[in-house]
């Protein structure tokens, strides 16, 4: 094994030697460089092996042939050798990366580039105080120096700003060490903590020095204007080698120096960490320059770093596996998109949307801000679990509560960005970039998913890169060159074949919900055989919801159902981002979705109390005062997912907008998932209690509501496929109100309304999409007349209307029969009579579907249209068939989960016999319903053809017509507003107050974080003042406490 | 005569942060900041003081033998070295700073230049 020494030897070594090239022996220079890194990157590694595999042990490095306190030591055992790793491997990374700007400015740059690497190593491996300190100044004459390879500027006062702030802490640090020297009497970090510094003379004010100093080289809140300066201006190689590199070593410094200060200093690290990480993640918020909103980022990640090493008592030998499952996330990331952002032109964030036909780069960035945000299956999203279960676990639910707001604001940042990539105009400058820039990219995403690996094996879960649904669906990601045909008939035998395997191991109620996923995912992706050339991105996209939705319906531990409910988020986020105006809608998707999914997390961490994680099914067994609270947790963030109100604003967008065949997959499907996790959460907890208060109760008023005003909400709408979202609001209020009913029959109603809604909401979306791709529009009153020229349509939405509407003789009648005798056996009057009323309401909506799109006059622009493509009238058929044999036979579904069900609710069950189905209160035969209803239909409509034989056609144009021209002809049509009178009586209940309270909590953080980020006022004084003040608040709040 | 060294650096170091925070000129800032590097040099030589000892310099007065009762503490001293070396370069960096900021907008005033901010 290689003396760990050598990493500094090597570099300085080649620093000096490098001094003595002649200035234009550039290439030598920079190979010397190269070879330099990579040798530190090699004795990093192979220490890294030593100790990992082969088990070595930590090895002290003495100097001046003296033990210490007399000489320094450094160390090397398995955190120095991996943070030395990190900080060397990003170092040569970026020197690769940056061969132009050393080129340009030849070996002095590289020599100084080499020192701050070294300085960086140096930080981490000793154990000498002093010795930090040296290398703590040498950071910063480096970067001071490295700050000027940037062809910007302005680096030139960022450098500045950030040498005054270094002074500053400069005469901190060495007069904390001298203090704390001459207290311990010696200079030795062990040696001190063996010495107990804080219980000297003088120790507790040394020891404030040190720890204030090095804590600012990790740019705390406030005094970190000077950090956002260079990351803002400096080389982007150079900023991904200070957020990577610089922040990891500082971080290892203050850990050491924790080692110190003892337990008593723990608080503050914690309280100095999270306030950085939310302060930063907020004031991201308004930012528009990229670099500057990365600097942002890293600080916030920082701040969350501390944050987990100050809760280090709690989380005792796992600190090392968060806090490095975070740090590498952020490295490898904030790495990346560095690098990434100095192939953009532009420094807005909108600029990157010149990023779009890069799948790669796309790749990476979506990559990227998966491990930034904590996503499955990157290291972040590990620690992240592992972390709120500890907090949890011990009671800090204010501090989680924090952490995951933070968190959540960073996501949204980030999110938002990716949509700007994905939507916004591309700029005139397209991206430039050289193969060694692309090799910095691309070995920073191959090493974020090797960590994703890796993290997953330590974990002690389930690897998520090895669950055999999420491989397939990123099999996908290599797949993309191939035509969309190729793939969608792949991912159809994909889908078809883990079903027909997996099979055997549902019970009949998870069975509804795999055949509904699987076979009915697979049925809709029928329709995109429409769709032509390669439609890159969208197999990946939709493969990784389904393959969360299979993994959520088969886990069976917390953890395997919380990371297949983040995977099944992320992939339906892609793919609603995918329609043309979606950006808005899929940003409020994926921010009350990850808010939504943080409740599940905090529900989780709160029932395993503590434990790595438990058995779903062992909710049951927690008892008050905490189930109430994890039933909360959980129901909320389920409620997200099925858009109960108040939580649905995300939903017309993100459902109206999508693409033809993406709708009927999130709105069929994807809601559902919401249910199934309602469905797990009251089989297993049941009714809960708070403060005398019955949650399923309260559940039951959001159904109920839910389905009034979804159903309200879609009648004065006149956009077809937002019709049909805000009617699946209503339809969701009816599942959750059967599931809230708590017996029997309420919940063979919710589950009815599974299988139905996902049958008929397909169909229609299907059709309406198809409608609107002929017609170009998706407003209904443009519409008119197509049931000559579109009649397969008509017939889909004429069977689904009336499935919809529950009238019989379809499967919506049956659903409502089962709704009526589960109502009569519940006490809740009111909410009932709420539901009761919103079936009405659906009938308007209905109505004006069919009645606006296919009846009525047919629009002169659309004469010419022919009926929607086959791919999209085949699935759309197949559901008219589905439809029937559900409506004539529903025993074949319904039976066996009736039966199922009756280990919960052994009473109230239904009576199976032939063809007749009978209740406590009625019965229903599905056959003879079905009999009466087409021999009344078949009467009707033979007496009209007959009384109609003589009628005289008349043709479109045939009336008198005088007028002034309409202003907005429009507002003439008959369909326009066509509820106008009951807007006048009902709209008041329509008013968007849901949409206003979010808008407003928004633009208040916005305009909030856009006034607090103006104290970073670009003068260094101020920043040092900013220092000075943050002592003095941190050295109060300290001695406060 | 140690207390009085230490407390003749701690006044330094104060004029020195007072006089970097309320001087606009950037050389002023500069020479502000030598002044509390100096002040904090005297602390560290002043904490490594003992009364009554003599100079860590092992030579016919003081023998190895008898030095460790009869010397001051080396470290702190050996400490100043090194701080006093890392204060000029840095020093000597900002300097540089200085000239290629004056170059750039021909003024010394730090409030002018604020164009990274926010």
């Amino acid at each position: 094994m290689v003396n760990a020494l050598y990493i500094i030897v090597a570099a300085l070594t080649a620093a000096f030697l490098l001094g003595m090239l002649k200035e234009e022996r550039r290439a030598t220079a920079y190979a010397i460089t190269l070879a330099t890194l990579a040798f530190m990157t090699w004795i990093s590694v192979s220490w890294v092996w030593a100790f990992a595999q082969e088990g070595a042990a930590p090895v002290e490095i003495f100097t001046a042939g003296a033990v210490p306190p007399f000489a320094i030591n450094l160390r090397m055992a398995l955190p120095e050798a991996a943070l030395t790793l990190m900080v060397n491997l990003s170092g040569l990374l970026a020197a690769i990366y940056m061969k132009d700007s050393l080129f340009r400015l030849g070996r002095s740059a590289m020599a100084v580039f080499l020192v701050a690497v070294m300085a960086y190593c140096g930080i981490i491996m000793t154990r000498d105080i002093f010795n930090l300190f040296v290398f703590f100044e040498l950071v910063a004459i480096s970067t001071a120096g490295l700050v000027l390879l940037s062809e910007d500027e302005r680096a030139l006062s960022a450098g500045f700003k950030y040498l005054i702030v270094s002074q500053v802490i400069s005469i901190f640090l060495l007069l904390g060490i001298v203090f704390a020297y001459h207290a311990t009497g010696t200079l030795n970090i062990d040696g001190m903590a063996n010495a107990s510094l804080g219980l000297l003379a003088g120790g507790t004010i040394s020891f404030f020095m040190m720890f204030i100093a090095l804590v600012a080289e990790l740019k705390p809140f406030p005094a970190n204007g000077w950090a956002l300066d260079i990351y803002e201006s400096a080389h982007p190689s150079y900023s991904a080698l200070f957020s990577a590199a610089a922040g990891t070593a500082s971080l290892y410094a203050v850990d050491k120096l924790l080692l110190i200060g003892g337990a008593e200093w723990l608080p503050m690290a914690t309280g100095i960490g999270i306030v950085t990480f939310i302060a930063s993640s907020l004031l991201a918020l308004p930012q528009t320059n990229d670099r500057r909103q990365l600097g942002y980022s890293s600080i916030a990640q920082m701040g969350l770093v501390l944050v987990v090493l100050g809760q280090r008592d709690i989380l005792g030998d796992s600190t090392p596996y968060i806090a490095f499952g975070l740090l590498v996330s952020h490295a490898v990331a904030k790495a990346g998109l560095y690098w990434i952002s100095g192939l953009v032109a532009g420094r807005e964030l909108t600029d990157w949307a010149a990023l779009r036909g890069h799948p790669l780069l796309i790749f990476a960035f979506v990559s990227f801000i998966g491990m930034l945000s904590g996503l499955p299956p990157f290291p972040s999203f590990y620690a992240k679990w592992e972390l709120v279960r500890f907090l949890a676990g011990e009671g800090r639910i204010a501090l989680l509560a924090l952490i995951l707001f933070g968190a959540l604001v960073e996501a949204g940042y980030l999110f938002r960005w990716f949509g700007y990539i994905m939507k916004r105009a591309a700029p005139a400058e397209p991206i430039s970039c050289t193969p060694h820039q692309v090799t910095a990219v691309v070995a920073a995403v191959a090493a974020g998913w090797a960590l994703g690996y890796l993290w997953g094996d330590l974990s002690g879960r389930s690897n998520l890169l090895l669950v055999l649904p999420l491989l397939f669906a990123l099999s996908f990601l290599l797949l993309d060159w191939l035509p969309a045909w190729v793939k969608n008939t792949l991912a159809i035998a994909g889908m078809l074949a883990f079903f027909a395997f997996t099979f055997a191991e549902y019970d009949p109620l998870r069975l509804i919900f795999a055949v509904i996923i699987l076979v009915g995912g697979a049925i809709i992706l029928l329709a995109s055989y429409d769709a032509h050339g390669r439609r890159v991105g969208f197999y990946p996209a939709a493969m990784l919801m389904y393959a969360g939705l299979a993994m959520l319906i088969r886990a069976t531990a917390s953890f395997d159902f919380f990371a297949a409910w983040e995977i099944l988020t992320v992939g339906s986020y892609f793919l609603i981002l995918r329609g043309k105006q979606s950006e808005p809608h899929a940003l409020s998707y994926i921010i009350f979705s990850l808010g939504g999914a943080f409740l599940i997390l905090t529900g989780f961490a709160l029932a395993a109390q503590g434990a790595p994680q438990f058995d779903i099914a062992s909710l049951s067994h927690l008892t008050a005062p905490l189930a109430p609270w994890v039933f909360i947790l959980l129901a909320v963030g389920f409620m997200t997912k099925t858009a109960a109100i108040g939580l649905h604003i995300w939903l017309p967008g993100a459902h109206g907008e999508a693409e033809t065949d993406v709708s009927p997959m999130v709105s069929g499907i994807l809601l559902k998932a919401g249910l199934y996790g309602l469905f797990v959460l009251l089989m297993t907890m049941g009714k809960q209690q708070l403060y005398g208060v019955e949650l399923t109760h309260v559940m039951l008023w959001i159904a109920a509501l839910s389905a009034l005003l979804g159903n309200l909400m879609a009648i004065f709408e006149e956009d077809a496929k937002r019709l049909l979202a805000y009617s699946s609001i209503g339809q969701m209020g009816y599942a959750l109100f059967g599931l809230a009913l708590m017996n029997h029959l309420g919940w063979l109603m919710a589950l009815m309304f599974v299988i139905n809604h996902y049958i008929y909401k397909s169909m229609l979306f299907l059709a309406a999409g198809g409608v609107a791709k002929r017609t170009g529009t998706r407003d209904m009153y443009k519409m008119g007349g197509l049931i000559t020229l579109m009649p397969f349509s008509f017939i889909a939405v004429l069977i689904g209307i009336i499935a919809v509407s529950g009238v019989p003789p379809l499967s919506g009648f049956g659903g409502r029969w089962i709704f009526y005798n589960a109502i009569l056996s519940t006490d809740y009057r009111l909410p009932l009579i709420i539901t009761f009323f919103a079936g009405p309401i659906a009938f308007l909506y209905l109505f004006r579907l069919i009645h606006t799109i296919f009846l009525g006059q047919l629009k002169d622009e659309h004469r010419k249209i022919k009926e929607a493509p086959f791919w999209i009238v085949l699935p759309q058929m197949i559901y008219v068939a589905l439809l029937m044999v559900v409506a004539i036979f529903p025993g074949i579904v319904l039976r066996r989960v009736d039966t199922y069900l009756n280990q919960f609710f052994p009473e109230g069950g239904l009576n199976w016999e032939g063809l007749e189905i009978s209740s406590n209160y009625g019965y229903w035969n599905p056959v003879a319903i079905m009999i009466v209803v087409c021999v009344i239909f078949g009467t009707l409509f033979a007496w009209l053809l007959f009384v109609n034989r003589k009628a005289q056609k008349v043709k479109q144009f045939n009336i008198g017509f005088s007028a002034e021209r309409p202003y907005r002809p429009e507002t003439t049509h008959f369909a326009w507003n066509f509820f106008a009178p009951y807007r006048k009586a009902l709209g008041f209940l329509v008013q968007p107050f849901v949409t206003r309270f979010w808008g407003a909590l928004t633009d208040f953080l916005h305009t909030g974080a856009d006034l607090s980020r103006r104290l970073y006022n670009g003068n260094g004084q101020t920043y040092a003042f900013h220092f000075i003040a943050f002592v003095i608040i941190v050295f109060f709040v300290r001695m406060g406490v | 005569m140690a207390y009085i060294a230490m407390a003749t650096g701690f006044i330094l170091i104060l004029i020195g942060l007072f006089g970097a925070l309320t001087n606009r000129n950037i050389l002023r800032m500069i020479v502000a900041f030598t002044v509390a590097d100096t002040g904090v040099n005297m602390v560290i030589v002043a904490i490594g003081y003992m009364h009554g000892r003599t100079a860590p310099i092992l030579d016919v007065a003081v023998s190895a033998a008898e030095a460790a009762a009869r010397i001051i503490d080396p470290v702190p001293q050996a400490l100043v070295l090194t701080a006093i070396v890392i204060g000029v370069g840095v020093t000597a960096l900002m300097l540089a700073y200085t000239y290629k900021l004056y170059e750039k907008k021909r003024t010394l005033d730090i409030a002018q230049f604020t164009e990274l901010k926010w």
